[in-house]
């Protein structure tokens, strides 16, 4: 059955739509503190390994998924999934794929707004506030409502409340405008500007000239804080896991976006040059721009011991650290301002990415034109949202969904999908639809790869994060996972999570019935 | 930033630039049969 419905408008706009989607926040604030604190430079070879055997074969295995999909007419999970593998329960696993995106934007949206917040508060100088590190620290506190619960809604409205609603309108007009018309245009211009913003910012940073109070804070030495490498981090499994966690996390692998966006390339159109090529795009978002701005920057004004603090946490140092750098830089107030725009376009580019696998599945299982999946839609991830925002302090709420819907279900689909496509679609099949149109030629060993090692790695992910212990305080040694939900917002959070499953299960089921009287599956 | 260090840098950096380089370069000069 050919697919008539929508279709990606040029190669280059699919490719920038899946770089978008991988590029984001993650690139930016997660890889360099991760890198420092796992060997620096020495946290590379893990992490190239784990590129070349989970993360590209992964990528490449969800395009060789979503195109197959698309070409016997389905673009939702669910869907693609049946046709996959012919079984009345394989829809219901691609319902994974619909989850996953879906809970990640609850909060994923409120981490975009703050970067647009601070952003315009950058514009507007509000966010230049001396040398004062505390000031920032309150800033960040008070913007995000993280002191108490539902201090965003009180009865005076809050800023972040308006940059929120500015970020779900963006986000709503695009993704409604479809994938051609909205994805595809606004990815287009969205990553070039990005890249601007970043050479721009990394330009200021590799000029810096030495902290006039502390001369050892140099550019370069900043440099060496983050790539000089401590090789006896090669020897702690840790430092394996994290960097096969963060390739994971950062090509969005088991996001459910990729077999998505590739249902909606052409058939006998290339999909193994475009896959590598989104890939590297985001590998140099990660290594070639973040990796040489965020850690040299913060050292130069931070030092090594100051730094130390915030690399562990990804909103302390893109939200607290940063912001004592930029108000200590020549130029910073409008440095500032690229440097959190260029990470709300990265957002932005990402959150998009959530919305559509879910729309497209509100679609085309249950028969919604354009304006319903986008109500519908709207409706779901306002009330998500709903539930972040209210539960805002130490952003527990933020904290629990990450943990269920972007730590630990992710690994379980990319799993899903490793063993579908390794042993049940097949890697012949596999083979044959990456093959078909390539521009490049995949090695077979490839599927090899994506057949035994991939899982090997996924399931190797799965059980860390299952049988994580705490390592000190008085709940030392107990599992993490478990003590996560003795904490009511977090136990709430996983009820949500698994209350949506429930939802899209239900929603999955009438989508059969649909397809079943459509004669599609 | 020590001798190892720059090495680290140069051969991930580079090797990410040569990475993409090839890839948009295929791209591109595939673009006009699009």
């Amino acid at each position: 059955m050919s697919n008539d419905k929508e279709q990606w408008g040029s190669r280059i706009g699919v490719i920038m739509a899946v770089a978008g989607s991988a590029v984001g926040l993650g690139n930016f604030l997660r890889f360099p503190g991760k890198a420092a604190e796992n060997g620096g430079g020495a946290f590379m070879i893990p992490y190239f390994i784990a590129l070349l055997l989970v993360g590209i074969p992964l990528c490449w295995a969800e395009w060789a998924m979503g195109r197959y999909g698309g070409r016997h007419g389905f673009n939702s999970a669910p869907g693609i999934f049946s046709v996959l593998w012919r079984n009345p329960l394989s829809k219901y696993l691609g319902a994974l794929a619909l989850l996953i995106p879906m809970a990640v934007y609850f909060y994923y949206i409120v981490i975009e707004a703050w970067c647009l917040g601070y952003a315009w508060n950058y514009l507007t100088g509000s966010l230049m506030l001396g040398k004062n590190p505390g000031a920032y620290s309150d800033f960040f506190t008070t913007f995000t409502g993280s002191a108490e619960d539902a201090t965003l809604f009180s009865s005076t409205i809050q800023p972040a409340l308006i940059f929120i609603a500015i970020t779900f309108l963006v986000n709503f007009i695009v993704i409604y405008r479809g994938l051609s018309g909205g994805i595809e245009k606004f990815c287009n211009i969205a990553i070039p500007m990005m890249a601007v913003c970043a050479v721009c910012v990394l330009v200021r940073v590799l000029t810096l000239p030495a902290n006039p109070n502390a001369p050892d804070q140099t550019v370069i030495n900043g440099l060496g804080y983050m790539w000089n490498p401590d090789l006896t981090f090669l020897t702690k499994p840790d430092t394996w896991l994290a960097a096969a966690g963060q390739i994971f996390f950062t090509l969005s692998v088991g996001f459910g976006v990729i077999i998505n966006y590739a249902s909606y390339v052409k058939p006998k159109k290339d999909i193994a040059l475009s896959g590598l090529t989104a890939t590297s795009v985001n590998e140099f978002f990660e290594v070639c721009l973040a990796g040489t701005i965020t850690i040299p920057a913060a050292f130069v004004f931070l030092g090594a011991t100051t730094l130390a603090t915030f690399t562990g946490s990804p909103f302390s140092l893109g939200f607290k650290a940063l912001p004592n750098v930029f108000a200590e830089m020549p130029g910073g107030q409008i440095f500032g301002f690229l440097w959190f725009f260029m990470l709300f376009l990265a957002a932005i580019t990402s959150s998009l990415s959530m919305l559509q696998p879910v729309m497209a599945f509100f679609e085309e299982g249950l028969g919604l034109k354009r304006r319903g999946s986008t109500l519908l839609m709207f409706v779901i991830t306002l009330m998500g949202t709903g539930f972040v925002m209210y539960y805002s302090k130490n952003l527990n709420a933020l904290d629990a969904i990450d943990f269920w819907a972007g730590e630990l279900f992710i690994v379980v689909l990319a799993l899903v999908q490793a063993v579908i496509y390794g042993w049940v679609f097949g890697i012949k099949l596999g083979q044959e639809e990456l093959d078909s149109g390539a521009e490049l030629k995949i090695p077979r060993f490839v599927q090899f790869v994506i057949k035994f090692v991939s899982p090997t790695f996924l399931i190797w992910i799965l059980y860390a994060t299952l049988t994580a212990t705490i390592s000190e305080g008085p709940a030392k040694g107990s599992l993490k996972i478990v003590e996560r939900l003795r904490d009511p917002i977090q136990l709430a959070g996983f009820s949500i999570v698994m209350g949506s499953l429930l939802f899209l299960w239900v929603m999955v089921f009438f989508a059969g019935q649909r397809w079943k009287r459509e004669g599609r599956a | 930033m020590t001798t190892a260090g720059w090495i680290f840098m140069s051969v991930s950096v580079l090797s990410v630039l040569s990475l993409v380089s090839f890839c948009v370069s295929k791209v591109l000069l595939r673009a006009p049969t699009e």
